[in-house]
């Protein structure tokens, strides 16, 4: 086996195909029913009849943790990933988690910031996805987009990670155009106990996490943690470090009451600060955030929510000479119930504040005007009906209100057709469904001088006409779970895209706007399984293709290629072995295609990498060695910076 | 150049999504063949040790050899693993045996039924039709015990508890020994 390995990577123009394929067989070789492990996944009859009825009660049933139904049956492209999925990569963040799924495009710009999508639009200030952490939305209005450096959360506390590619406005909100992304805690019950861990590297230079929960009445349950890292810089193309060095600490608590059965209290919060190492010099961030919700069940089909949010960031864009300073109020109250024995409606409403604070000294660019209120209403309605046992149809609108564009309508249609046997169904689902990005700050209000030039001096003087970006998508995806251990997924798509994001001067001026002047069509397909080949060996993976045609409309120039940092071929594989009961092998590859050469950024090749991490395992102690990105030395994800191999090691105890 | 650049990564490109195509397929091979139904070997193994927890009345059998029938009712989720669970075991002198019924009606002489949960719909007549009959009836279905079935497989964290419908068991006749009732969930 590993003298064919080191002929096949002699051919180094195949080799990455080659060595994902290698590991496959290897793999594929060494844990099926031959192989060494096999046992131990299929219990035999005899050894069970050993076993006392309470023993047997003690078994786990299934190996993989399964999403819920309700995700299983969704009639759209949800991908999740598992907190053991996260836990066994070796991810030490929110970022590096994402990359395990594959229908997102994640990009680390520097060593402080990912430029992370779905569905194409990969662009410095990428603005069409959702993304919450516990049902906070964590995207800035600033931009539109997610400044990932700011989003920490306790790893190890993750209970999962749900990604919709697709849109998801008429559920979740204005942003969701091509995608959510849904990051779940657990609930502080089964976060009890403690635990510590430490690791050192050279990339990820050092991080120490620390929880302790624990039971603190009848039925209530509180956890608090801290963490803090510290991370290296990437490099530059001549092989000096960069200076993006940068280290960030935070604490937070969450508390879960279930008062009774059918009432269940949540308070959460999160403080947290930091400074990156600019060219510019320091530039130091901090928030913090507070949560409470209110879910109450009325039956399996009715059920209320009602959640308040605070979440406050502070972030010195351009040390001493740009920062702005984000609070957001958020109040938002769901409720579903059976309408008639075949309809469930799910309908909503809140409403969001937020007052931002942009300051500039600099003369060259500025948000104007530098203090701005941004209200947002919604209010949704969903009406689900099964049309027959196995056929739902699921048709709703969102309406919301935004201080730049006014109502926006965001209509959808799904439909979902279970087939074949309840425990190892199927399902075909279509769905069209219309979803707007609506202006951010940026588009509106960017300006470049600060004070106005006349029209023979060039000059940015915001967007006074931009309006949102709409889409109607096109969606077909199929679903299968083959054996009671192992899903597959299909998800295409066709999506139309007007009005999209422009920079054009007025005509007969070197006066520049943001205007709608593009618009763009675009397909592609995801492929995802995940599979339990043996009790002690899981694969996931997947493939994603994505293709764009973004043009400028008539009496427009824009140059679209700006807008489409999109790699049109990614593919994905994670490996999970417990080799022995102690020991865990996990392996991640990843290829992504090229991207192309824009006006602000330079042509990234397509590369190949791959993640390795040894675990052994002993009583409460956890040793561990991840190397990351270790193909090769250096490889370039967005623009022009070295991203390093890395490799890191870690001590973690769990009592 | 940089055409050059984009043309190989795009032959590099192909290659390794053919192989991780054919990767994929392999991996979809391979755990179709090592299909395994854990929770139903578990399942199995359960049937098998409540024919050593529960007493049926001497009534329920013509003789004192005649064989002791587990029978699967719909669709077998058990394949094999229920085969192997009782092959060479008795109840007493009662050797086990395992029957396969696709309709309630096919039933002549059962002791242990297993009512596959897509039988759901059909409950209400597969239950009159036992009514008063010593067969101990288990499913996994939602429900089962509280709709009149004796036991329900219930699933609880990954695990499997037992629901048993106590009432139900006696209308059979029989009678659960204290060992197995301890360790379930008793639901009327």
């Amino acid at each position: 086996m590993y003298i064919d390995l080191a002929e096949i990577l002699k051919c180094t123009e195949c080799r990455a195909g080659k060595v994902v394929f290698t590991l496959v067989i290897f793999f594929s070789l060494t844990f099926s029913e031959t192989g060494l492990y096999a046992q131990d996944e299929k219990i035999t009859a005899s050894e069970l009849k050993k076993l006392s009825v309470e023993e047997l009660m003690t078994l786990e049933v299934t190996l993989v943790s399964r999403t819920p139904q309700k995700l299983t049956k969704a009639a759209s492209a949800v991908q999740v990933i598992t907190g053991e999925d996260i836990r066994k990569s070796g991810a030490t963040n929110i970022p590096e988690a994402l990359r395990l799924v594959s229908n997102l495009q994640v990009a680390q710009l520097n060593a402080n910031a990912w430029i992370i999508s779905s569905r194409g639009f990969n662009t410095i200030f990428a603005n069409k996805l959702l993304v919450m952490i516990d049902g906070r939305t964590v995207y800035t209005p600033l931009f539109g987009g997610v400044l990932w450096e700011l989003q920490n959360a306790l790893l190890e506390d993750v209970d999962r990670i749900e990604v919709v590619s697709g849109p998801g406005g008429t559920l979740w909100g204005v942003n969701a155009v091509n995608g959510v992304i849904n990051i779940i805690t657990k609930n502080s019950k089964e976060t009890r106990g403690l635990y510590v861990s430490a690791l050192g590297g050279t990339f990820v230079k050092d991080k120490a996490s620390v929880r302790y929960g624990s039971k603190i009445g009848e039925n209530i349950s509180l956890k608090v943690y801290g963490q803090h890292s510290d991370r290296n810089p990437t490099r530059m193309q001549n092989g000096t470090d960069y200076t993006d060095a940068w280290r960030s600490t935070q604490a937070g608590f969450r508390m879960d009451w279930n008062g009774t059965k059918t009432n269940a209290y949540t308070i959460q919060g999160d403080y947290y600060g930091g400074t990156k190492k600019t060219t510019g010099g320091n530039s130091d961030f901090n928030g913090e955030n507070i949560l409470a919700r209110w879910s109450r069940s009325f039956s399996e089909k009715s059920d209320l929510m009602l959640q308040f949010y605070y979440d406050r960031y502070y972030r010195n864009d351009i040390p001493g000479k740009a920062s702005d300073e984000l609070k957001t109020y958020d109040v938002d109250f769901q409720y579903r119930f059976p309408l008639t024995k075949h309809q469930t409606i799910l309908a909503g409403s809140g409403y969001r504040l937020v007052r931002d604070n942009t300051i500039s000294t600099s003369p060259v660019v500025a948000i104007l005007p530098e203090k701005k209120n941004l209200d947002l209403f919604n209010g949704f309605v969903q009406d689900e009906i099964s049309v027959t046992a196995n056929l739902k149809v699921t048709v709703g609108t969102k309406v919301s209100h935004n201080v730049y564009s006014g109502f926006e309508v965001q209509p959808s249609a799904r439909t979902a057709l279970t087939l074949g046997k309840s425990n190892m169904s199927s399902t075909l689902w279509a769905a069209v469904s219309r979803a707007v990005r609506s202006p951010s700050r940026y588009d509106k209000e960017y300006f470049i001088p600060r004070t106005p030039l006349p029209p023979t001096s060039p000059s940015v003087a915001g967007g006074p006409n931009f309006t949102s970006e709409k889409l109607v998508a096109y969606e077909l995806g199929y679903r299968v779970q083959p054996t009671a251990s192992s899903t597959f997924s299909l998800a295409t798509f066709y999506n139309v895209y007007r009005d999209v994001y422009s920079v054009e001067a007025l005509p007969g001026t070197l006066t520049y706007q943001i205007q709608n002047g593009d618009e763009a069509t675009s397909w592609g397909a995801e492929l995802s399984g995940t599979s339990q080949l043996t009790a002690k060996w899981r694969l996931r993976g997947g493939y994603t293709y994505f293709k764009a045609k973004i043009k400028a409309k008539p009496g427009h120039n824009f140059d679209p290629v700006y807008l489409g940092n999109d790699v049109q071929n990614q593919a994905l594989l994670q490996s999970m072995a417990d080799v022995t009961n102690h020991l865990h092998i996990d392996i991640i590859a990843r290829y992504l295609d090229f991207l192309p050469k824009t006006l602000a950024t330079a042509q990234v090749p397509g590369y190949f990498t791959f993640d390795t991490g040894i675990a052994y395992t002993i009583k409460h102690i956890e040793v561990s060695v991840v190397g990351q990105n270790l193909y090769k030395k250096n490889h370039t994800e967005f623009n022009t910076l070295n991203i390093p191999r890395g490799v890191y090691a870690k001590l973690t105890f769990r009592l | 150049m940089k055409i050059e650049i984009i043309n190989k990564s795009f032959s590099y490109t192909a290659k390794t999504f053919c192989v991780f195509l054919i990767s994929l397929f392999l991996i979809f091979a391979f755990q179709l063949q090592a299909q395994t139904s854990r929770e139903y070997s578990i399942k199995a193994v359960f049937l098998y040790n409540f024919t050593q927890f529960i007493d049926w009345p001497a009534t329920a059998f013509s003789n004192a050899e005649s064989p002791f029938i587990i029978g699967i009712l719909g669709d077998d989720p058990f394949h094999a693993s229920l085969d192997e669970a009782v092959a060479g075991e008795k109840v007493k002198d009662h050797p086990i045996t395992v029957q396969r019924y696709q309709d309630v009606k096919d039933i002549t002489t059962c002791h242990i039924l297993f009512i596959n949960r897509k039988e759901e719909g059909k409950m209400k007549e597969i239950l009159s039709a036992l009514s008063g009959k010593n067969v101990l009836t288990v499913s996994d279905m939602a429900d089962f015990a509280a709709i009149g079935g004796i036991v329900r497989f219930a699933s609880e964290k990954n695990k499997i508890r037992l629901q048993i419908n106590l009432p139900a068991s006696k209308n059979a006749e029989l009678n659960i020994s204290s060992k197995l009732l301890q360790v379930a969930d008793i639901v009327r």
